[in-house]
């Protein structure tokens, strides 16, 4: 019985074979495929730890144009972002940053982005201290709901994430088209240029590849082979009729080389190297200088909890009364309720509208300078870990303060400092 | 296999017919063949990801410096094994056809299954190196010259300079300009602005870096040789690796 097994275990090779092939290429795919397996939702704009969000990029003004499109659509990503005075020692200054886009892949198209006025596909440098007014334009490419922050990139110090707002893309990404005209004046889609043509010569030459391995494997195998090695027949398994069809195999490959080479040239006779370089001195948003002087003296916060508390000494130098009307961090907006009568547009997860009070709600007279005390007090300042600030090194608070006249004329302060943690019952570091 | 020896053929013979043994020297060949196969595409796949890693992943990482020196040099690595393996073993002209074809099987099944299925990454944006003809370049020499020392240096020389025209006919037609907003970038350049890598800022990317800047726009042929120089260290010394690896060691029967 298990010989006549045997036989038929001869016979249906090649099946065997077939399903091997099959299973190997599963075993294959699934073995490539594991490392990226790790799902994007969770994209960490919490884990970054609070210093870091607090006293980098302060982003504000941020506006998403639309929240609902259809493929193909645009929309306009835009900003301002103040670069903190006190950048903290352990993170790289932003002299080489990238204005970037935190989305799930590419589910929306980067078409443009600028800092300023200046176009910037390519990596620019920031000052420390500016401001700078940002726009990207987006366009809608894959169906679904996706979280869509600013970000920017900045190197030795990694993406800092600005605030998201969900977008719901509605359609179907084979209706997408990225159309891109050429120097040269033809117009192309990007979207899928070149990619036939590109699978064609890899499989060819893969083909080929295939070809030549199961000749060799075919005329004797591999065990056969060992055995005449073993044997110091080794030199007869490779004669002169062997060399030849490896000469005649190589001239082939050679030629073709050769071939797709001048092709290649013929058909695109004028092309450029990548273009990269750093773009410097892209200005900041011109703006008069602020007429508030802020100065911090001292502050504590809860941990964990959800709230701060700052003492400030506020001079108005200016021509009209002002008041607190909001503090904005990592992203979070806490605004005082006193001030801001209605509830801006801004993703819900960010906005606090009641979140901010001050000791003294009686607007601070031109030339006046008072002592108060700011109180942000919000689930939000836990729930977006802003009191973790305890277990960073560096565990100094950051933000800017938005003062306003009667008028809406807005002034702006930053202000930053040491705080003090106070530690609650049960909360361990 | 033993088994069938027991019940079924004569005493003192293995195999029932000349015919059985063949089907079973056959089959063996093949699983020998798949898991081979399998094993040096899993294990050639990660180090090239490791090494090459963004420069083989990103057409914007494809430069004419940096590319073409790092690719064929940590590719060399596992031809050079594979061929010591093949040939020392088996006189089979195949080593590093077989790598490289290994490897771009799984390169391909990664960018088409992950870049592309999962996150959309148009192929245009992700397509592998070429390395085939390279592959065939290498073996043949060995082949021919019979000598893993010629191989080394003329095959290794080779291999560094067949790299880059390789790979032009399908990187030609995104080296074609554009301009965007008044900015002047080659189609691989802006696939790489247009399709957001949120992981992958723009200065990562290390286009035309570095000293060498004599030859003038000659940037390639450079870069190349000296690939070729390089290839040819790696390759004595992953020869010798492949030969190690390919040894077989018993153990005493006290020992166990
Ligand atoms: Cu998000």
């Amino acid at each position: 019985m298990k010989s006549l097994n045997m036989q038929s275990m001869a016979k249906s090779v090649t099946t065997r074979v077939v399903r091997l092939w099959i299973f190997g290429l599963a075993v294959a795919g699934a073995l490539t495929t594991l490392p990226a397996a790790t799902p994007a939702a969770a994209h960490g704009e919490r884990s970054q730890q609070a210093f870091l969000r607090m006293r980098t990029l302060n982003w504000y003004d941020v506006k998403w144009s639309k929240t609902e499109l259809n493929v193909n659509d645009e929309m306009e990503l835009t900003g301002k972002v103040h670069v903190f005075s006190g950048w903290p020692q352990a993170v790289a200054r932003p002299g080489e940053s990238f204005l970037n886009v935190g989305e799930p892949g590419p589910v929306l198209i980067r078409k443009s982005a600028f800092v300023g006025e200046v176009p910037v596909p390519r990596t620019f440098s920031m000052d420390v201290g500016k401001d700078y007014e940002y726009k990207i334009v987006l366009k809608a490419r894959r169906q679904g709901r996706y979280h869509v922050h600013v970000q920017i990139n900045v190197k030795d110090g990694g993406p800092i994430v600005g605030p998201g707002q969900w977008i719901t893309i509605k359609g179907d990404m084979k209706d997408f088209t990225n159309p891109v005209t050429l120097l040269e004046g033809s117009t192309i889609d990007l979207e899928t240029y070149g990619i036939t043509w590109t699978y064609i010569y890899h499989f060819f030459w893969m083909a080929a590849a295939a070809a030549w391995i199961l000749y060799w494997f075919m005329t004797k195998g591999i065990i056969v082979r060992y055995w005449q090695v073993k044997a110091g027949k080794g030199a007869e398994l490779i004669g002169q009729d062997e060399k030849r069809i490896g000469a005649i195999t190589l001239a082939v490959v050679l030629l073709g080389v050769l071939v797709f080479y001048a092709a290649a040239n013929r058909e695109f006779p004028r092309t450029l190297p990548m273009q990269a370089g750093l773009l410097t001195g892209i200005s900041p948003i011109d703006e008069p200088r602020s007429t508030v002087a802020v100065q911090f003296k001292g502050g504590s916060y809860t941990v964990p909890g959800r709230e701060l508390r700052i003492r400030v000494k506020v001079a108005n130098n200016g021509k009209d009364p002002i008041r607190l009307g909001e503090f904005t961090s990592a992203g979070l907006r806490f605004l005082n309720p006193d001030v801001f009568t209605s509830r801006p547009d801004f993703p819900d997860y960010l906005l606090a509208d009641r979140g901010l009070s001050v000791s003294d709600s009686n607007p601070i007279a031109p030339g006046e300078t008072r002592d108060l005390e700011v109180i942000v007090q919000d689930a939000r300042f836990d729930i977006e870990r802003l009191s973790d600030l305890a277990y960073d090194t560096d565990s100094q608070f950051g933000g800017l303060l938005f003062f306003f006249s009667p008028s809406g004329e807005r002034q702006k302060a930053e202000i930053g400092g040491p705080v003090i943690p106070k530690f609650q019952a049960g909360a361990a570091l | 296999m033993s088994a069938s020896t027991e019940t079924g053929s004569p005493a003192g013979k293995t195999w029932k017919s000349k015919e059985e043994f063949l089907g079973c020297v056959i089959l063996t060949d093949w699983i020998l063949l798949v898991v081979l196969f399998a094993v040096l595409l899993g294990s050639f796949h990660i180090h090239y990801m490791l090494l090459a890693g963004d420069w083989d992943f990103w057409i914007d990482f494809k430069d004419r410096r940096m590319w073409p020196t790092v690719a064929p040099i940590v590719a060399m690595c596992f031809a050079a094994a594979s061929q010591s393996f093949f040939w020392t073993r088996f006189r089979l002209p195949i080593g590093a056809t077989t790598v490289v074809l290994a490897l771009l099987i799984g390169e391909w099944i990664n960018r088409y299954d992950n870049f592309w299925g999962w996150t959309f990454f148009p192929i245009n944006l992700v397509f592998p190196s070429a390395l085939i003809p390279m592959g065939f370049w290498l073996d043949i020499v060995l082949m021919i010259s019979g000598s893993w020392l010629v191989t080394a240096l003329v095959g290794g020389l080779g291999w560094g300079l067949l790299f880059y025209p390789i790979n032009w006919p399908v990187l030609a037609q995104y080296h074609q300009a554009a301009e965007v907003d008044g900015v002047l970038l080659t189609l691989a350049d802006l696939i790489g602005f247009n399709y957001v890598r949120t992981g992958t800022p723009e200065y990562i990317r290390m286009v035309e870096r570095g000293t060498l800047r004599t030859f003038g726009k000659d940037v390639v042929p450079v870069a190349a040789f000296f690939a070729g120089f390089i290839s040819m260290l790696v390759y004595f010394l992953w020869w010798n690796m492949g030969k190690w690896f390919s040894t077989t060691k018993y153990l005493e029967i006290e020992e166990v």
